[in-house]
């Protein structure tokens, strides 16, 4: 039975820690385009976000 | 479409992130649930013992690795190449798929090891199924490599598809190695040639819900992964126009200065 368990143990970490580091990318990222929406805003046509500026 | 029409995206919509919501709580009950049936509910096997609780775990992982993963990075990959549908909506997908389906490949090679080593006596054996998942497993390390090369996104995105369509021709070696070569590793238990599954009861119960979980758990995974190709294209892009901005407005005097 150690074998199982230490199987579930260390697939379930894994899977759990990378989704966890997915969270925090998307947060980290989401926050990261916010603050540059906000610097690039003053100079760009209203409603026009840096992608769309293009 | 042209490829250029991927770039820019609105931001997440709030049903956008219910979806996301929904599937990843429907995943964590689902997994939990598995475990549960797993490890307390179903019964040890005649021949494997308690060992068999396994099968609830690795082939799940492998479906999604190897057939969702995998297939799902091919086919988005040859989308991009096909000049009709080509868009960097399926460039980002494929990048998604790859990434999520690198950690499923990596959960699978050591499933199947701690299942190997009280079963064939061996942590790792040079056995075709492994060996051909584990060279899977190089190739799309090599594909997440070759995405960080610095290029223009439409190269990135062509060279990575064509690499994505030449490591896939390696699922379909996986999953026939056991029956083109004599190897360790046991053969399909659902989906075998003859599509008579060899597991039944509550046992059979737990593995399709083993599948479903890990399915959900993939599917999560891969909106999160895109979600976040979208945001660092936003703001790459934002970055190199405010940046052209920035030269154009230092450059703008310099002109003036050397007209005069």
């Amino acid at each position: 039975m150690g074998y199982v368990v230490a199987g579930y143990v260390i697939v379930l970490s894994l899977l759990f820690l990378y989704a966890g580091q997915l969270v925090w990318r998307k947060r980290r990222l989401t926050r990261a385009v916010e603050r540059f929406e906000l610097l690039a805003a003053p100079g760009d046509e209203p409603g026009a976000g840096p992608a769309g500026s293009r | 479409m042209s490829a250029h029409q991927g770039r820019s995206s609105p931001p997440e919509s709030s049903r956008a992130r219910w979806t996301v919501r929904v599937v990843g709580i429907t995943a964590a009950v689902a997994t939990a649930a598995t475990v549960w049936l797993a490890l307390w509910v179903t019964p040890p096997d005649v021949t494997q013992g308690d060992l068999v609780r396994l099968v609830y775990l690795h082939p799940g992982v492998a479906w999604v690795a190897l057939y969702l993963a995998f297939g799902l990075a091919a086919g988005a990959s040859l989308l991009y190449l096909w000049p009709r549908t080509r868009s960097l909506f399926w460039d980002r997908l494929a990048a998604a798929a790859v990434e999520v389906g690198v950690v499923f490949n990596v959960c699978t090679l050591v499933s199947g090891s701690i299942w190997g080593k009280p079963t064939w006596g061996v942590w790792w054996a040079w056995d075709a199924r492994l060996t051909s998942t584990a060279v899977l497993l190089v190739l799309f390390l090599g594909y997440l490599a070759l995405r960080r090369v610095p290029a223009e996104p439409e190269v990135r995105a062509r060279r990575s598809a064509f690499l994505a369509l030449f490591a896939a021709v390696d699922v379909p070696i996986v999953h026939f190695s056991v029956l083109w070569w004599r190897t360790l590793h046991q053969g399909a238990t659902v989906l075998n040639p003859d599509l008579t599954p060899t597991i039944h009861g509550s046992m059979a119960w737990t593995l399709l819900l083993g599948f479903v979980a890990l399915t959900l758990v993939f599917v999560w995974m891969l909106l999160v992964r895109y979600r976040i190709g979208v945001l660092e294209d936003r703001l790459g892009t934002g970055e190199l126009d405010m940046a052209l901005r920035q030269r154009q407005a230092e450059g703008a005097p310099d002109d003036e200065d050397e007209a005069a």
